[in-house]
This record gives structure tokens, sequence and C-alpha cells, in this order.
């Protein structure tokens, strides 16, 4: 009884939107807004004086350069890797405003819960590294990439096949899934509570106590909407931030 | 109990058609929709592009200007203080060089006046001692004369006391003597 009164939609109920016109969903507009609202807001920056003090847009798009100069690349890749800023700022850009939209009424659903963003960001960002390890190794990159320096020579075999796996196959599966995953996780959290919570408000029962009982998961619903904030700008990071120590790793092996 | 579970039910369903979607319609939920795929890879790659190519540069130009604005005017800064500095360890070092002058001129001047006040004490000293000298010569003359004076009367009084008393007048010179004598003890 108790399993049935709380069994959950089907979850692609949750997850697919109607076509707002043919081939464009949801996720689409969520998609092309993210770029749209990127490229207005540096656009509107640029035009701003940039001989006073940044305020208001040319503040907020200096702060996020800034961020992603001093608190990504020169932490990861040095001042070597300063060249890599417009694309890292571009990923993180675009994956927070697709994460967003899960708490912003009305739109609720993050982009990046559904795979097919994060499996192109993440494959891009592959074959971004790749192509940075070739140019600068030349074909020495898969060598380096499997065997790293220091490996005996008894263990090469077993270290190459982990490192081959690691690097090569697991890196872009690892960049999607924990993108994809902890939005759809937070999606999915937060229909649970607010079902919930509606439900128990609008129950028709002669139970008194059911309907205050609604503050519990109400109470829920908004600690976790506070909480995806955090972990919208957080994942964002987290995969601009493993983009550039794989971009560095490939530039630079040493390091 | 049983009104909850058909409420959830009804709401389950309700927004699986809000959706658009059947229950259990459409591919699963991990697998990419490639409309979603093309517009989200569209999006970013239209995104990335002016970004890197339009975007950051202009943005990075004026930050890099103003910084470099900046950057200056702080050297302007050190300079001009570098230069205030300077100033004012010249200006102290002329401030010492005059006080070092001060202090030669004062002393040279505290010795002058010292050998002047040497000079006036010792001719002041001099001068008393002469006048002391003369004062005393001047004393003694006078006393040597009173002395003379009253020997001439005690010798003239004796003279005329022995010759009253002897009805002849005393050798003077003996008179004289005796007198000496006298005025001696």
């Amino acid at each position: 009884m108790l399993a049935e009164a709380f069994k959950f939609p089907e979850i692609n109920a949750i997850l697919r939107w109607q076509d707002i016109f043919t081939s464009f969903n949801k996720i689409a507009l969520i998609a092309v807004a993210a770029a749209v609202i990127g490229i207005v807001v540096f656009l509107l920056a640029g035009n701003k004086d940039a001989k006073v003090a940044p305020k208001g847009v040319r503040n907020l798009a200096e702060t996020t350069v800034e961020f992603i100069e001093d608190g990504i690349v020169m932490q990861t890749m040095g001042k070597s890797g300063l060249g890599w800023t417009p694309f890292l700022l571009s990923l993180f850009i675009f994956i927070y405003l697709c994460n967003v939209p899960g708490i912003i009424p009305i739109l609720q659903m993050p982009a990046t819960a559904r795979m097919a963003i994060p499996m192109f960001l993440a494959l891009l960002v592959w074959v971004v590294y790749n192509g940075v390890g070739f140019k600068h190794q030349g074909i020495k990159y898969l060598t380096h990439t499997i065997w790293p320096p220091g490996v005996p020579v008894a263990l090469k075999p077993l270290v190459g096949v982990i490192e081959f796996i690691s690097n090569i196959i697991v890196r872009p599966f690892s960049l999607t899934v924990r993108l994809f995953a902890n939005m759809l996780a937070g999606h999915i959290l937060l229909v649970t509570f607010a079902l919930l919570t509606q439900s128990l408000i609008t129950a028709e029962t002669q139970q008194l106590l059911l309907k205050p009982m609604a503050i519990l998961p109400f109470f829920m619903l908004v600690f976790l909407t506070a909480f995806e904030v955090l972990v919208a700008f957080l994942q964002a990071y987290i995969f601009t931030i493993l983009t550039a120590v794989y971009i560095g790793g490939a530039a630079h092996p040493e390091h | 109990m049983l009104t909850v579970v058909n409420h959830l039910q009804g709401l389950a369903s309700r927004l699986a058609t809000e959706a658009g979607v059947e229950a259990g319609e459409g591919p699963g939920p991990i697998v990419p929709e490639l409309k979603e795929l093309y517009w989200g890879a569209g999006s970013f790659i239209v995104f990335a592009l002016l970004m890197r190519f339009y975007l950051f540069p202009r943005l990075k130009q004026g930050m890099d200007a103003r910084y470099a604005g900046i950057r200056a005017d702080h050297e302007q800064a050190d300079a001009a203080r570098a230069a205030a500095r300077a100033e004012v360890a010249d200006y102290e070092a002329q401030l010492a060089a005059v006080k070092a002058e001060a202090a030669a001129k004062v002393d040279a001047a505290r010795q002058a006046l010292e050998a002047e006040r040497q000079e006036q004490v010792k001719a002041l000293n001099a001068q008393l001692a002469e006048r002391r000298a003369a004062a005393q010569a001047e004393t003694e003359a006078a006393k040597a004369a009173v002395r003379d004076q009253i020997h001439a009367a005690v010798a003239d009084v004796a003279g005329r006391a022995g010759e009253l008393a002897t009805g002849r007048r005393p050798d003077a010179t003996v008179v004289a003597r005796v007198v000496n004598e006298v005025m001696a003890r």
C-alpha cells in the first residue's frame, strides 16, 4: 500500500518534453538560450567603457574571465595555458547556463540532465585534449599516455592497459556521466519533493494530520533548490577544471 | 490512504500528458536524442567560436588596456614616491649640513666670546690690582705722613715736657729715638 502511495511517474514523463516545433524541444531551447545569453552578456560587456572601473554586466563578464584565468587556467596549466581561456570560458558559461534552468520556475529542467549535451561536450573535450597531445608530442603522446615516466618495464603491459582504458576510454565517459547524473539526480529529487508536497496538500483524506505534514517535503524542496544552485555552479566548475587538467596534461606530460 | 494513492497516480499521468509524452514513451533517459545533440552542439560551437574570435579578445583587450593603465599609474606613483623620498633625503642632508655649520658657528662664537670674556676679566683684574696697589701705596703714604706728624708732635711735646722739667731742651735726636722706640711697641 505504501509503495503504491509513493509510486513515481515514469522517468520519461519528467525528462522528455513536447516539441516546441519540429526537432526543437525544451532542451534545445535551453541550449540555444544559454549560448544567446552568453553572447549577449559578453557583447554588452564589450560595449562598456573599458577604461573605467567595471560595473554591472562588464563586471560580471570580467569576474568570470578572471575566475577562469586565475582559478582554473593558472592553477592547472600555468601561464602557457592562457590561450585556452576562451574555450574554457565558453565551456564553463555554457554548462552553467544549461544547469541553472533546473531551478528556474517554468523552465525547471537542466539541459544537462539529458545525455546529449554532456556527451557532446565530453567528446569535444576528448578530441581537443588528444589533439593537443598529438600536436605537442607527436606520436610519443600515445606512449606517454599509456606509460607514465618511471614505470618499471615488467609492469608496462599491465599499466599500459590500465592507463589506456583510464585516459582514452573512461575520461569522456566519466566526464559525461558526472555531469549528466548529478543534474539528473538533482532534477529527480526536486520533482519528488514537489510531487510529495502537492500530493499531501491536495489529498482527499479524513486524516487531518496529513495536510500539515506537507511542510516537511516542502522544506526539503526549498533546501534542495538552494543546494541545486551550488550544484549547478560546482558541476560547471568541475567539468571545466578537468578539461583544463586533461589539456594541460596532454600539452605538458612532464607536469 | 487509497485516495492519496489515486491522487498520486492521477498526478503522474497528468504530468506525463502535460509533458507531451505517454508514460514509457521515447528512448531511455540515458540515450542521447539527436535533436538535443545537434541543437546543443550547434549552440555551443557558435558560442565558443564567437567567444574565441570576437567576444573574448574584445573584452580582454579592454581589460589589458585598463590593467596596463593601472600598472603605468602605479609605476608613475612609485617613481613620484622615489623622487619625493630622494628630495626628502636631499633636504635632510642639506638640513644636517646647515645644522652642522650653525653648530660650528655657534661654537666658534662661543669660543670667541669666552676668549674675550677671559681677556676682559684679565684686564679688569689687572686694573683692579693696579688700583688696589695705588690705593695701598696712598694709604701707606697717608699712614706714614700721619705717623710722621704724630712723631713730630709727640717729639715736640716730649721735648717741651723735658725742657719744662729740666730747664733745657733735650737733644732732638734722643727725643726722636725715644719716641720711635715708644711708638714701635
